[in-house]
């Protein structure tokens, strides 16, 4: 894939782990004490599986996140970004056409000469293969 | 169940009946659209160019330049997204309820972060065109060689049945 959409799908995919990241980490919340007044929150229901695995959530998401935007920044610096602009590209797309025109118009002649050459080699064969028959008439 | 029959072919098929023998009987095709055409009901316009972000609604990040330096923009785009991206989660944890300012903030930088990359898009048809046509010159720069030393090779063999027959 080239360089820019590869650049693109890299945009996408950051966004994609933030909304992935952001949205697992709201649903697998364990609940909080919202203001003391409230009754403290029942902590037996799922605190088995939830509490060993849940604080390395962040951890391996914001980790995801950090190695997309680096790949994005690696990519950046891959792009071939030599030319100094518009103006010089359009400048060496006409002197490619120019040459290209060029060396057109010799193969065009060559092509020619060849075509020409061919043709009297063909016709001097045919000349001599008629020659070599008339010779040999059969007795 | 229910199918449908094609349409049938328009009915001014019957205007090209002598088209085999007379090619000028029949009506000339119309022309190439120009400007804006209205599609199923869409509108569209027959050139294609990247709209501006102004145009969008979109504030734009980066200075407005006629040569913007793609690479360091497209960097610190990505700086400030991480930076947002962390802003966000702060909010979600402290005041839950301003969470919309921040991702308007983060869709306009990504909608900044889009904007450029297809603006790279002319620049990389124009390196393409470059590319194929330095390719062709030496594609033809390889077949005038070719044919040139096939030429000579066909004239010196034609020499030496010359010689050959000479020394019969």
């Amino acid at each position: 894939m080239d360089i820019i959409s590869q650049l693109q799908e890299q945009v996408n995919s950051i966004a994609a782990i933030t909304f992935n990241a952001f949205g697992t980490l709201q649903r697998d919340a364990p609940p909080v004490q919202l203001s003391p007044n409230y009754p403290e929150p029942p902590a037996t229901t799922t605190a088995t599986d939830d509490a060993t695995a849940f604080p390395e959530q962040p951890k391996q998401l914001s980790a995801d996140l950090v190695k997309a935007a680096k790949q994005f920044d690696a990519l950046v610096a891959a792009l071939p970004l030599s030319e100094g602009g518009e103006e010089a590209q359009l400048k060496r797309i006409a002197e490619l056409q120019v040459e290209n025109d060029t060396i057109g118009q010799e193969l065009q002649k060559q092509l020619e000469a060849a075509e020409k050459e061919l043709k009297q080699v063909q016709e001097l064969f045919g000349e001599a293969a008629d020659n070599c028959l008339n010779m040999k008439k059969p007795e | 169940m229910a199918t449908a029959t094609y349409p049938p072919p328009p009915p001014y098929y019957r205007l090209y009946k002598d088209y085999s023998e007379n090619p000028s009987s029949a009506p000339e095709p119309p022309p190439p659209i120009e400007g804006t055409y209205v599609c199923f009901g869409g509108n569209y316009t027959t050139e294609d160019v990247l709209p501006s972000l102004e145009e969008q609604g979109v504030p734009q990040l980066y200075p407005k330049d006629s040569n913007v330096d793609y690479k360091k923009e497209l960097r610190s785009l990505n700086r400030e997204l991480q930076l947002h991206i962390l802003e966000l989660a702060d909010v979600l944890v402290e005041r839950p309820s301003q969470y919309a300012k921040r991702i308007g903030e983060i869709s306009s930088i990504f909608k900044n972060l889009h904007h450029l990359l297809n603006s790279l898009r002319p620049h990389q048809a124009g390196a393409t065109l470059i590319h194929i046509m330095e390719l062709q010159i030496q594609q033809r720069k390889q077949a005038v060689e070719d044919i040139k030393r096939r030429r000579e090779e066909a004239q010196r063999l034609l020499k030496d049945a010359f010689v050959t027959l000479d020394g019969q």
